[in-house]
């Protein structure tokens, strides 16, 4: 990681989707045990993982993990906490007129 | 859509049922590949934060009442509520006002993703902690929150809407809260999810003929999970008395308090059709969600906003006609959507400053923090 350059690194992880009555869930784990830090992005490789009604999908898949610069990290570390809105039912829609 | 499947709450035998469902998974995923169903994809936050301070969360000093949440949260007495039963009465979706529809489904779609993102939240802070009583609690909030999501998800797809999950193979960017920030927020959102669900709740009680689809029968439980979410929160907050006591710290709940009250008031304005029909005038709905919230919240924290101070309502309505302008500004676009975009969000921020500088009321927090839900 560069005061102002990105650098991406790769790491094998785990996609479960759970799509069923009792539990509406998706989660990624990364398994070689990196560890993301803030304005990090991941991207998962392949199809979109597709779980019908009433399956649950585990798949091993490969992970792109494009690390921030300090600059970009600093940045999210101070703007970060104003997304808290998006954990409130009635913070989803973006616009003020449907 | 789903109109020729029977549905699964009319099933009389165990096999009827499960027939019903598999033919319902089929139909599904024919339906989404012929794109017949509308495709909603979800798009969850993902958040990461300081693991090491979640980590050094000494929960000794309130000890008791931690261990009692806990046993009664691991309980699970909501187990297998949330399942359609004879009280899922049918909807005549295509026979909706699509005004409404479109209002309903909104409110659906943004409950589910919000549930989602709690799930996602609280898993990822469940998986990276080392500390036995956080981890433990966060298990258990995620558990709650994909119930929660499966369950709008069902409703969603009887109204012929699939939840995409896709999104976790597009990139993801991870933003950083600082664990203060998720206590303060994650209570906040957790209480006043109840104080809205309940209000709704107790008016459909007295109001039974304005309640237009079965899911508001379920707000009860659904609401007071909510609740003892916000519980373990509140006792988190208590563990450290510099986080609701330090002078900064209480210009930060200022800041939330008024943050989140008056982006509820824009969220809600718009949604007029969906409110109506539920026979609720919305000015009066908020006012009194944000004055339950406020009287729970005393339980930890030391102010109050003064939403009866004669600023509140008219910089409410400021702040709502400036998110109005907004939105036509970008619509318009250009150099004259620009202008009006700049405008627009100046407003925004000075009804916002109006809002936050109403002097609050003061409230000494009560040595005994627990509450049960009681609305």
């Amino acid at each position: 990681m560069g005061f102002l350059t990105r650098s991406t690194e790769t790491a094998p992880c785990t996609v479960e989707v759970c799509h069923t009555f009792d539990e509406l869930s998706a989660h990624v784990r990364l398994d070689n045990g990196a560890v993301i830090n803030p304005g990090d992005t991941v991207q998962v490789h392949g199809a979109p993982v597709l779980a019908g009604y009433g399956e649950h999908i585990t798949e091993q898949r490969t992970a792109t993990i494009t690390r921030a610069s300090t600059v970009e990290q600093i940045w999210t570390r101070l703007t970060g906490d104003f997304e808290f809105m998006e954990l409130c039912e009635f913070s989803f829609s973006e616009e003020a007129t449907l | 859509m789903n109109a020729h499947a029977k549905h699964t709450a009319d099933a009389t035998t165990v096999e009827e049922s499960l027939a019903i469902q598999q033919a319902n998974a089929a139909f599904d995923s024919k339906a989404a590949t012929d794109l017949a169903m509308q495709n909603t994809l979800l798009t969850p936050r993902f958040y990461t934060t300081d693991f090491d301070e979640m980590d050094a969360i000494n929960v000794e000093p309130v000890r008791k009442d931690w261990d009692k949440l806990i046993g009664q949260m691991k309980a699970d007495p909501n187990k297998g509520h949330f399942k359609k039963n004879a009280d899922w009465d049918q909807i005549d979706w295509e026979g909706m006002d699509p005004a409404l529809k479109a209002e309903f489904l909104d409110f659906l779609v943004s409950s589910c993703t919000a549930e989602f993102s709690g799930c996602v939240l609280y898993k990822e802070m469940k998986r990276r902690g080392n500390n036995k009583d956080i981890c433990e609690l966060f298990a258990l909030m995620s558990r709650d929150e994909a119930r929660h999501a499966g369950f709008i998800n069902d409703a969603l797809r009887e109204a012929g809407v699939a939840v995409n999950l896709g999104f976790l193979t597009r990139e993801k960017k991870y933003t950083y809260f600082r664990p203060k920030f998720i206590y303060y927020a994650t209570y906040l959102s957790e209480k006043i999810g109840y104080a809205r669900y309940i209000t709704i709740y107790r008016h459909l009680e007295a109001n039974p003929e304005q309640r237009f689809h079965p899911i508001f029968k379920w707000f009860k439980e659904w609401c007071n999970d909510e609740f003892s979410h916000g519980e373990a929160f509140a006792l988190l907050m208590r563990t450290d008395p510099k986080l609701t006591q330090s002078f900064t710290n209480k210009l930060w709940i200022r800041f939330f308090l008024t943050a989140v009250y008056s982006t509820m008031w824009v969220r809600d304005h718009a949604r007029p059709e969906f409110h109506k029909a539920l026979g609720v005038d919305i000015d009066w709905y908020d006012q009194e969600v944000f004055r339950k919230t406020s009287t729970i919240a005393r339980q930890v924290f030391p102010l109050e906003l003064d939403i009866d101070h004669p600023r509140w309502l008219p910089n409410l309505r400021r702040m709502n006609d400036a998110f109005l302008a907004m939105d036509r500004a970008k619509k318009r676009g250009g150099l004259g959507g620009l202008l009006g975009r700049a405008a627009a969000g100046t407003k925004a921020a000075m009804a916002f400053v109006a809002l936050y500088t109403i002097p609050v009321v003061k409230n000494e927090v009560p040595a005994q923090v627990r509450l049960e839900p009681s609305y």
